[in-house]
């Protein structure tokens, strides 16, 4: 099968227990949210996924196992955005987003042809004209589509992101959801961790979880219920269906 | 100025580089004609002229040494910025030129100057000592926080600073007299025998470096980002830091401390280039070999007597290296 395909993965922080035995799949081209309250291990669980944590249990993209890869192998197939990201010097975008080649290129610098893929994708998310800006002048939204645009310069299976909508306003939490809805639609499968529950209908599929352990996981339909939610993140809600979709309110 | 040099970055980055090469090179030339003595005419080709000893024997081993000295200082620097994620770190500031002097000084305490191949090993040893030192202190194992980092480097670079003074108290005093006129940076006596020490280990630590020069910059994105584009972030940084302390050290052990040239030939090599990391490192390289032939032709034709060229680097670094912070300040918010 392909995709993603996630076996009794545990993982502790010296005693204390973060993740427990967690167990899901997803499949090529689908969207997962993981959702969850603060602290719940959402980002624990993406780090495990990207092998920047040492998790039990197994991990398989296709038919590779995940733990029996090295660091270049990885990259090459999975491509990580994180939440937050500190810039140092005042690269150029389009350098930025070159470095997603940096697991094709073993010790090399990239070649034309490489930064030609690199303005390929940054036209393709619509920030051709940003590629020569130094990419400590970017806005919020502009920074996480440029991380996202080197993820895609990796030409990875799967793209984890870790709250990609988080800090970002209407405009560009919708911008960066169609971008990753376009993604998924060219066979990359997407795991987003998210804590916005109303952005939930968006994925195919969820996972809640909380304190490390699944809640309710299946297909979105299924999981985006009043008892899931209200369970999730123990406060009362209020779900509103209109057009089939699902709008969440808490109750005060 | 500042706008000529924006016009300048639009360039193409190899034409850029192929220009500051060439500048390298025609200031290596003008350091080796221009001095107390003119030589200028084809007389050097005569072996028995005095243009040919002064030539070959004096300013050609002493051109060859400053500019490996720039080289290696402006690599380091740049490939220790950038690694690192801090642009106000230099192998002076953690504590690596301060280890490589405590290791020579040292060496020449306990054996003389007659062992003078035992000096560079020492400096190189206590070199990577000062930097082992200075990455456990900043707690190497999370992430770097910048602040603690240049604290720790600090705290070393006191340190062995401390020991240094502390063995030119110890020993005889024509010894301490070899370890002070070195401690101050030495370049009018170096002879090819001070070349032929440091060459090899500095062109090692250059050309591992330049092995690294991508990785460097996808260094800088951060520990788990560079994780996550295939780097195995621990091992390479220290393979990175590892170069650049043979590098540093290599032609501190033979010249002494001479400041201010790796803090400042990254920054000039950024201002010039705007951050492209593909020329970065080999870029700091030519601009580093420039900016100390400059210096030490300033120290060497300035005055009636020779200025000590680390004063030479200090007095021009420091103004430049304000008129540069004010430069790019924008650029960095």
């Amino acid at each position: 099968m392909s995709g993603v395909r996630v076996y009794e993965l545990s993982f502790s922080y010296s005693k204390q227990e973060i993740l427990k035995k967690l167990s899901f799949e997803v499949g090529k081209g689908e969207v997962l949210i993981v959702l969850g309250p603060n602290g719940s291990g959402k980002t624990t669980l993406l780090k495990c996924l990207n092998m920047l944590l040492k998790p039990e249990g197994s991990i398989f993209i296709d038919t590779f196992d995940v733990s029996k890869l090295n660091g270049g192998e990885l990259a090459k197939l999975m491509g990580y955005v994180p939440q937050m990201h500190s810039p140092a010097f005042p690269y150029k975008v389009v350098d930025v987003v070159v470095s997603g080649r940096t697991p094709h290129l073993d010790f090399s610098v990239p070649s034309e042809d490489d930064y030609k893929f690199a303005y390929k994708i940054l036209e393709k998310l619509g920030l051709k004209n940003l590629a020569e800006r130094p990419y400590t002048q970017l806005s919020g939204g502009e920074l996480r589509l440029v991380l996202i645009a080197r993820a895609l310069v990796q030409q990875p299976k799967v793209l984890l992101l870790d709250e990609p909508t988080s800090h970002l306003d209407l405009k560009n939490k919708v911008l960066v959801l169609k971008v990753l809805r376009e993604i998924a639609n060219e066979g990359i499968t997407v795991i987003m961790s998210e804590h916005d529950p109303n952005l939930a209908i968006f994925a195919d599929k969820l996972l809640l979880i909380n304190s490390g352990k699944i809640v309710a996981f299946g297909k979105t339909q299924n999981v985006l219920t009043k008892e899931n939610i209200a369970k999730l993140y123990e406060v009362n809600v209020e779900i509103f269906e209109r057009n089939g979709k699902c709008y969440i309110f808490p109750i005060f | 100025m500042i706008d000529c040099i924006r016009a300048w970055r639009n360039q193409d980055s190899l034409f850029l580089l192929f220009v500051t090469i060439l500048i390298s090179v025609l200031l290596f030339i003008t350091y080796l004609c221009i001095g107390k003595y003119y030589v200028l005419n084809l007389s050097v080709f005569d072996k028995n002229s005095i243009e040919h000893t002064i030539l070959f024997n004096i300013r050609l081993p002493r051109a060859i040494e400053t500019t490996l000295f720039g080289a290696c200082m402006g690599i380091s620097g740049a490939a220790l910025q950038t690694t690192l994620r801090n642009p106000l770190v230099s192998p002076y500031i953690l504590g690596i030129s301060s280890g490589a002097a405590f290791g020579a000084a040292l060496s020449i305490a306990l054996f003389g100057t007659g062992f003078f191949f035992l000096t560079q090993p020492s400096a190189i040893l206590f070199a990577l000592i000062a930097i082992t030192l200075t990455l456990s202190l900043s707690g190497f194992r999370g992430e770097f926080s910048q602040v603690s980092l240049v604290l720790a480097g600090m705290i070393v670079s006191a340190l062995f600073s401390g020991l240094l003074s502390l063995i030119q108290i110890l020993v005889e005093p024509e010894k301490t007299q070899t370890i002070v006129a070195w401690i101050i940076g030495r370049l009018h006596t170096i002879t090819w025998r001070d070349v032929h020490t440091s060459f090899p280990l500095a062109i090692l630590g250059i050309i591992g470096l330049l092995i690294f020069r991508w990785r460097v910059f996808v260094l800088s994105m951060g520990d788990e980002e560079a994780k996550s584009l295939g780097i195995d972030v621990e091992k390479e940084r220290m393979l990175i830091i590892l170069f650049a302390s043979i590098a540093t050290a290599s032609v501190v052990s033979v010249t002494g401390i001479i400041g201010w040239v790796c803090l400042i030939s990254p920054h000039i090599t950024r201002f010039i280039f705007g951050s492209d990391p593909k020329i970065l490192l080999p870029a700091s390289i030519s601009v580093g070999a420039s900016f100390m032939l400059v210096a030490d032709l300033i120290s060497r034709t300035i005055w009636t007597f020779e200025i000590p060229v680390g004063i030479i680097t200090t007095l021009v670094g420091a103004p430049l290296f304000l008129y540069l912070m004010r430069g790019v300040m924008h650029e960095w918010r």
